[in-house]
């Protein structure tokens, strides 16, 4: 399946697919941009430069085994806890809502919500930093107290952090889907 | 991240009021303006409430308006208020008197990020008293935007703290496109403090809104004579003249009254007043008030007493006025431009000459010879009205908006030749450092990696316009 090519608040690139079972069942995916191997060489280079240094002062070769060790594990751990390799948004209309995050190493997070605890998706504005983002979230609602009105907010795709055209397309289907529910569940 | 909430504010108060015929042409164009200032609600005062209704009716007139403030505890992020005015609370360290801290630089990625995202073409800065304020019109120099600054307060030349704040006045000013102020005691303040060219300095008083100050029709006559006071009981306002007041002419009217709004260091005073003559049951000093409150606390008198010791524009009077008080007050600063000799007493600020004024009111109004306070009201509320401030104020913007903004050399010239050998010559280096900055953020976030802003207000507005009036004057607009 074809995706569409969008970019991150940095100017990286990500694709976008969207897949769709049927009409209250949709699956949004963007996959970020692999590690290039240009960064990878960058930062192999400079800690491999900082450990020959600090070796030439000392003389001492418990540094370049520390080097080869830090570099190795540092490699691993980045790809396992930080480096996410895509996000997908799963949501069906009868069922609940579905969000995924795959590491680069593989390693998967999932969480589902039911549809009954979903209150809408809706794009907010945030400040982080030094910026200040559009965000798609879930706003959530206590089913026991439906009245008490929103009880959390969950951010979607907040590792690939797409902008505002990306976020608006999947906005649409999300409503589209959303508001037939709601029509049946009225009716 | 800090995520936004809708939220219905209350008066839309110019809503009611009365249009005149001059504001109903259409703006030939329209600006995308960001009010900058360390004050605005939930924050309560004069400033706040300026920005606010001037935001109100710049909308009105078709004009985009966000407000950029700090955060007040948990009030952070973007929020947006009554018709789209948009308002951002930045996450910025709150040093003194609820002023953030400067270092003119640590503001910038964040107020450059704002202003390229919705597109700002005004800065409009408020009140010297707020560093925020300085810092967004020295960005926005950096960036090449045009600005304007309100100064809504006087100050003093001769002790330490004002020599410097003038100082850095002087810096912040001498490259502003215009400065407005709000009476003309106060543009000679300001011209005189920050060495400005009388040119670029425009007066464009506040304004009450007049549907929340109206007379009560329905009140009995008694004999009892009540003067009203409200203000913050502080020195500034002229407090210690008021004990003395009191004491002398509770002694001489025994029907007279005293009714005293307001809270402050001060209080002690009247109450130490109170107690050695033994006037409890005569002076009722009602403590802290909210603005809805002040209209009923008003119209229980018939005399407003204002003993103000310095004063840039004096609301407090025309709110009186506007609920058909009879006006005593003290002649300093702006306050004689105010309001018209026929519904103002003004004094020296001494006990004596304000006892005098105080007495020729009684009199007047034993003999049933002052103006009845609907004719009052009805003449001061079309004086000040926010519709007629936002006019004024987008002529300035259009005036501005025609100028150049000075580029780069020109700047760093200018800070030299006017703020002096040192001061200039440090704040020069700090317009270099600040621009290095700017080329360095442009090159890690371009401009066109920022996603533009959806507008809330203004001709592209997003936003669901309730009020119907507005709609054609859009159209007209957008077709110029």
């Amino acid at each position: 399946m074809e995706g569409k090519e969008y970019t991150d608040i940095y100017g990286n690139k990500i694709t976008l697919q969207q897949q769709s079972y049927n009409d209250t069942c949709q699956d949004f995916t963007i996959t970020s941009s692999k590690m290039s191997l240009r960064s990878l060489t960058t930062w192999t280079c400079s800690v491999w430069i900082v450990a020959y240094a600090v070796f030439y002062y000392t003389q001492h070769s418990a540094v370049l085994t520390a080097a080869i060790l830090f570099s190795i594990v540092g490699l691993l751990l980045y790809l396992h806890l930080v480096k996410v390799d895509h996000e997908s948004l799963l949501i069906l209309g009868s069922l609940g809502i579905q969000t995924t995050s795959t590491y680069a190493s593989g390693r998967e997070n999932t969480v589902f919500i039911e549809m009954c605890r979903v209150q809408d998706v809706v794009i907010n504005e945030g400040i982080s930093m030094h910026r200040v983002n559009y965000y798609l979230c879930l706003l959530l609602k206590d089913p026991r107290n439906p009245q008490a009105g929103v009880s959390q907010v969950i951010p979607i795709f907040q590792s690939s952090q797409p902008r505002l055209d990306c976020l608006t397309e999947i906005y649409r289907s999300c409503q589209e889907i959303l508001s037939s529910q709601r029509s049946k569940a009225t009716s | 991240m800090v995520h936004s909430r809708r939220e219905g504010s209350g008066t839309c108060s110019h809503r009611n009021s009365v249009r005149t015929p001059e504001t109903a042409h259409a703006p030939l164009r329209t600006h995308s303006i960001c009010m900058v200032s360390d004050f605005f609600y939930p924050n309560m005062g004069g400033v706040e409430s300026h920005i606010y209704q001037l935001s109100q009716c710049l909308i009105e007139r078709g004009h985009k308006v966000i407000i950029v403030t700090h955060a007040y505890r948990d009030r952070k992020g973007i929020r947006y208020l009554t018709n789209g005015l948009k308002v951002y609370y930045l996450p910025l360290q709150v040093m003194y008197n609820q002023s953030t801290a400067t270092t003119l630089l640590h503001s910038l990625p964040l107020l450059r990020y704002i202003f390229v995202r919705e597109r700002v073409s005004v800065v409009h800065s408020h009140s010297s008293f707020s560093a925020m304020a300085h810092d967004a019109l020295f960005h926005a120099k950096t960036l090449g935007l045009h600005t304007v600054f309100t100064d809504h307060s006087l100050f003093g030349f001769a002790d330490v703290s004002s020599v410097l704040t003038n100082k850095l006045l002087t810096v912040s000013l001498c490259d502003t496109n215009h400065i407005i102020c709000v009476s003309y005691t106060s543009k000679e303040n300001t011209v005189l403090r920050a060495a400005l060219d009388p040119q670029i300095v425009s007066v464009i008083p506040n304004a009450v809104d007049p549907t929340d100050f109206t007379p009560d029709l329905q009140k009995e006559k008694t004999n009892k004579i009540t003067i009203v006071v409200v203000s913050r009981l502080v020195y500034r306002k002229g407090v210690d003249l008021l004990g003395g007041i009191i004491h002398e002419l509770c002694q001489k009217y025994p029907e007279l009254h005293f009714l005293i709004g307001g809270e402050g260091p001060k209080r002690i005073i009247l109450e130490e007043v109170r107690e050695r003559y033994q006037l409890h049951d005569r002076v009722r000093l009602l403590g802290a008030l909210e603005h809805h409150q002040v209209r009923d606390v008003l119209v229980e008198g018939e005399i407003f007493l204002n003993t103000s010791l310095t004063e840039a524009f004096c609301m407090a009077i025309v709110e009186a006025a506007s609920c058909g008080l009879q006006v005593v007050t003290t002649r300093v600063g702006g306050i004689p431009e105010v309001l018209p000799d026929n519904f103002i007493i003004l004094c020296e600020p001494s006990v004596r000459s304000l006892c005098t004024g105080l007495e020729k009111a009684i009199h007047q109004l034993r003999a049933g010879t002052l103006p009845n306070p609907e004719t009052i009201h009805n003449t001061v509320k079309t004086f000040y009205t926010w519709r007629n401030v936002a006019e004024r104020t987008e002529r300035v913007y259009d005036r501005v908006s025609k100028e150049t903004v000075l580029p780069m050399n020109e700047r760093l010239e200018r800070l030299v030749n006017h703020c002096g050998g040192v001061t200039g010559l440090i704040f020069a280096l700090f317009v270099i450092i600040s621009f290095l900055f700017l080329v360095f953020l442009r090159w890690t976030t371009p401009d066109y990696l920022i996603d533009v802003a959806v507008d809330a207000s203004g001709p592209n507005a997003a936003w669901p316009q309730h009020n119907c009036r507005k709609k054609p004057r859009k159209k007209l607009t957008m077709k110029k």
